[in-house]
């Protein structure tokens, strides 16, 4: 009797607690728009943004001095915190940069008084700055290093933030001049990246070490709340862009007519009072997630596009699908290949010109040996796209008329390859291939190792190193301990000079020339093109920087995958996962749920 | 009081003798750690490091430090609770421990109980009827529990009542009082128990079993005592020191490395999967602190343990 006494009490009071817990939140509902992404930010200092997840948060949190336009394809430039797009001197080297005038840091206790203050050039000279001081333990100082005047004779005087610098000055509030060693029309792009958002000195040194979870920037949002599960981020009062104007932004009515997007034009953005932005690094949690209504989009797991899709080729989507979603399939902002290590003289470069053939001609066969629709049908799904070179299909340089013979699975001729040189069983080089300790790139090795065993290279040249997670396989290649290893890029902006430089010879490991690629006369034309504005000169140059690359086959590659995305009727937005993108979410609309 | 006295001594015995104890497993994981963990210098450098770039990180870092300075410097900081920062975000270590081990708890909790109450209960039942179809199906069942993957467990569960029926959130934890506290909770919940009961069942079965063969649990049969005082009275004080240990020393991975499964598929942010991201990306100050607490609390545990054994079976000195 005791017992369901208890009982009935407990279920009273938790019912009773239950029923305060929802009480108080009448009144006006806040809009709120609720983002998946399958990763999780390490910090949200911009110092550190270096991966997609944390410049997701980082780009709505702060202000860049440019962003990319919203709807526009291939990528724009736009101003966002600076009122127009640089100035450039004749020659290249100075930048004269204007801010606005109505952009102001959230309220924060970093502040006299709480109140967020306004943006002036001296904090974009402060935040560009500290990248080159050591304590920032920066992971974007590199796009600025040997480029900005003086800033490296500033790092050896100590980086004092008070001393200013040669190169980076604010000559009033509002006008900031950068002075380049040479041209560096990338710089435009740099400035758009989440690396380069605008930080509060305040802030930094309030927070010291914890900055990274405590941002405090002049983005249109603001950190309500944080931890491993989601972040979440409420509308920045002081925010004030004006109206979206969605033709600057790109809206093209054959490609965004069925968005809804017009809806939102002319009006202040953003549009939603809330935005939670949920890290569910389970591709199952996710789609379950998704589908239950808990998150308003959702990029496809793998295993579910067979659900979703109707045919691969053309990409088209199921009718129930596309009744109850919007949907895209887009390429990703990036590749993957496979690359060699060419400072092995067993298998990259060497002195002797005679084995330095044989080894390119080892690694042509082992290209052609090589199955790319293979790897595509097995583990994209036969979605993704593969390309001869590094320059991917989304950037302008992309030549669609190249020769992609590089691509192609030719076994025969990778044997008769093999046997011109002279390579047999006795005579190959042993080779270790470097993974990430997974089920999945177990897989891509076995199915690697199956086509190279195809085209008479035995399956015990080849050994596998498995790695517990990507800083040891990072400290592996950089130590020139791997010969052949699968890598990932992601395009930080839409300029092919940006995958170019994985072959630039100064850029060799541990830099993010990870093939040790060593090319004189392909530094020299780098260089060259380094400095030039976007032109037809400057295309050619990026096309015959690629032919040098595939002509020396120093990798196997490359293939996009094709990314597919979904999200209900109600949202209105054009989403966009890569490193480039988190801009969109400014941009989001809810209309009422049905 | 000569028992209280005679308690208190014995305390603090067991924690003097805990602290070579702690010595050692702290130097032990520290050496593998540095030498053998993952590196965080490449996570943290960038694209396009170069040598010098990553040679002010290690500096940095303090892997420039002799090996004895940084282990001192490390039991400095875990003696004093400044676990430092944690090198990925910068949150201190202490606040995110602080953080993260009450979510674990509130969110395993229930299920250790349910799981271990229900696995005591149905093990009492296959006991006492040991060889009938009850026994077996009991068994059987267990078998089939331990059989399952977790992994299918939870994502089955997800797609019933998360999806299919709607019932509770498939994932998250948005807690702001009892009600979504429940709602939260209650698929991990029934996970953890599904996954767990079957171990537990065939561990409790064959100690209760073991004990029902004893001469004073006959005698009390013979003296015509009921099922229940027989079973509780008897039967269960009879095996109470093996599933006390069990039941005790499953609490530090509980407390402190959480589920990591259960943390991931639910993305719930608790330390098991603060644990597992720190392993991942080299977080050596994260590691570390959550190595030297869970030393920590082993060593908490296992007195509590022989404190318990104490108190169920008054045979046992505390000596």
């Amino acid at each position: 009797m005791s017992f369901a006494r208890t009982a009935c009490a407990t279920i009273a009071a938790l019912l009773f607690l239950a029923a305060c817990e929802h009480s108080g939140t009448e009144g006006e509902t806040p809009t709120v728009y609720r983002h998946a992404i399958d990763g999780m930010p390490a910090s949200l200092d911009p110092a550190h943004a270096a991966n997609i997840y944390s410049a997701t948060l980082v780009v709505n949190l702060y202000d860049t001095l440019f962003r990319y336009r919203y709807l526009s394809r291939p990528y724009e430039l736009t101003p966002n915190l600076a009122r127009g797009m640089p100035d450039v001197s004749e020659d290249g080297h100075v930048w004269t940069i204007h801010l606005r005038d109505n952009a102001r840091f959230a309220d924060d206790p970093a502040f006299p008084g709480g109140r967020g203050r306004a943006v002036t050039a001296g904090d974009v000279v402060y935040s560009l700055g500290r990248h080159f001081n050591p304590s920032t333990r920066s992971q974007g100082a590199w796009l600025w290093r040997g480029k900005i005047a003086g800033l490296e004779d500033w790092m050896e005087a100590g980086a004092d933030p008070d001393q200013p610098i040669a190169g980076l000055r604010a000559v009033d509030d509002r006008t900031l001049v950068i002075e380049l060693t040479e041209p560096y029309p990338q710089l435009a792009h740099t400035l758009a990246m989440a690396l380069a958002a605008v930080v509060p000195r305040e802030a930094v040194e309030h927070y010291g070490r914890e900055f990274g979870v405590r941002p405090v920037g002049s983005g249109p949002f603001q950190l309500e709340q944080l931890d491993e599960s989601r972040a979440v981020l409420e509308r920045n009062p002081h925010f004030d862009r004006g109206p979206l104007d969605l033709t600057a932004e790109g809206y093209d009515p054959q490609r965004h007519d069925q968005l809804g997007l017009q809806a939102l034009d002319g009006k202040n953005y953003p549009f939603i009072d809330r935005l939670e932005i949920h890290f569910i690094t389970e591709p199952t949690a996710r789609w379950s997630s998704f589908i239950a209504g808990e998150v308003d989009n959702v990029m496809v797991p793998p295993e579910q596009s067979g659900r979703v899709l109707a045919s691969t080729h053309p990409v088209s989507f199921q009718p129930d699908i596309e009744r109850d979603y919007h949907t895209l399939a887009e390429p990703e902002a990036g590749f993957v290949l496979y690359g060699f290590n060419m400072a092995n003289e067993a298998i990259g470069h060497h002195p002797d010109e005679e084995i330095d053939r044989a080894n390119r001609a080892l690694r042509c066969a082992m290209r052609q040996a090589f199955d790319w629709q293979e790897r595509n049908d097995t583990f994209y799904q036969g979605l993704g796209q593969v390309f001869p070179g590094v320059i991917p299909p989304f950037l302008d340089a992309f030549d669609p008329t190249l020769d992609d013979r590089s691509t192609a699975h030719a076994p025969r001729q990778a044997r008769r390859l093999l046997d011109a040189h002279d390579w047999s069983p006795e005579t190959l080089p042993r080779l270790t291939y470097g993974l990430e300790s997974s089920v999945h790139q177990r897989q891509m090795f076995e199915q690697f190792r199956a086509r190279m065993a195809a085209a008479g290279i035995p399956n015990e040249q080849l050994r596998r190193r498995a790695f517990a997670n990507f800083g040891d396989f990072s400290r592996a290649i950089a130590g020139g301990e791997l010969d052949l290893f699968l890598i990932g890029w992601t395009m930080a902006w839409p300029d092919a000079l940006y995958a170019l430089q994985l072959f630039y010879g100064p850029n060799a490991a541990p830099g993010a020339n990870s093939f040790n690629y060593s090319n004189p006369e392909f530094d020299r034309l780098f260089e060259h093109a380094a400095r030039l504005d976007d032109s037809d000169e400057r295309t050619a140059l990026y096309r015959r920087l690629n032919e040098m690359v595939i002509d020396d086959c120093v990798h196997i590659g490359s293939l996009s995958r094709t990314r597919l995305h979904l999200w209900p009727r109600h949202v209105l937005m054009l989403p966009d996962r890569e490193m480039l993108g988190g801009y969109f979410l400014r941009f989001v609309g809810i209309e009422a749920a049905p | 009081m000569r028992l209280r006295i005679e308690l208190l001594r014995f305390i603090l015995r067991k924690l003097t003798a805990a602290l070579p104890l702690l010595f050692g497993v702290t130097l032990v994981s520290f050496t593998l750690t540095v030498h053998f963990g993952p590196d965080p210098v490449h996570a943290l450098s960038g694209k396009n490091p170069t040598t010098a770039d990553l040679a002010a990180l290690r500096r940095e870092l303090g892997q420039d430090q002799p090996f004895w300075i940084r282990y001192a410097g490390y039991l400095r900081r875990l003696a004093t609770l400044d676990l430092g920062h944690t090198e990925t975000t910068g949150e201190k270590v202490r606040d995110l421990v602080a953080r993260t081990v009450p979510v674990s708890a509130l969110l395993l909790g229930p299920g250790f109980v349910l799981g271990t109450g229900l696995a005591l209960l149905l093990a009492m039942f296959a006991a006492w009827h040991r060889g009938s179809r009850l026994d077996r199906l009991i068994t059987g069942a267990s078998v089939a529990g331990m059989s399952l993957s977790f992994v299918i467990i939870i994502i089955a569960l997800q797609a019933v009542f998360g999806v299919w029926l709607g019932w509770f959130p498939v994932r998250g934890w948005e807690v702001t009082g009892p009600a979504s506290y429940l709602a939260h909770v209650t698929i991990p919940t029934l996970a953890f128990v599904l996954a767990s009961i079957g171990y537990n069942t065939r561990f409790f079965r064959a100690m209760l079993v073991n004990a029902m063969n004893a001469g004073h649990v006959r005698t009390a049969r013979a003296y015509g005592a009921g099922p229940v005082c027989i079973m509780f009275r008897h039967v269960l004080r009879g095996c109470l020191l093996p599933i006390v240990t069990r039941v005790v020393y499953s609490v530090p991975a509980l407390v402190i490395s959480g589920s990591l499964l259960i943390e991931s598929h639910f993305s719930i942010p608790g330390i098991g999967r603060v644990t597992y991201h720190a392993m991942l990306s080299g977080d050596q100050p994260v590691i570390m602190a959550v190595v030297g607490l869970s030393a920590v609390v082993f060593a908490v545990t296992a007195t509590v343990a022989d404190l318990l054994c104490r108190l169920a079976d008054p045979r046992i000195r505390l000596a």
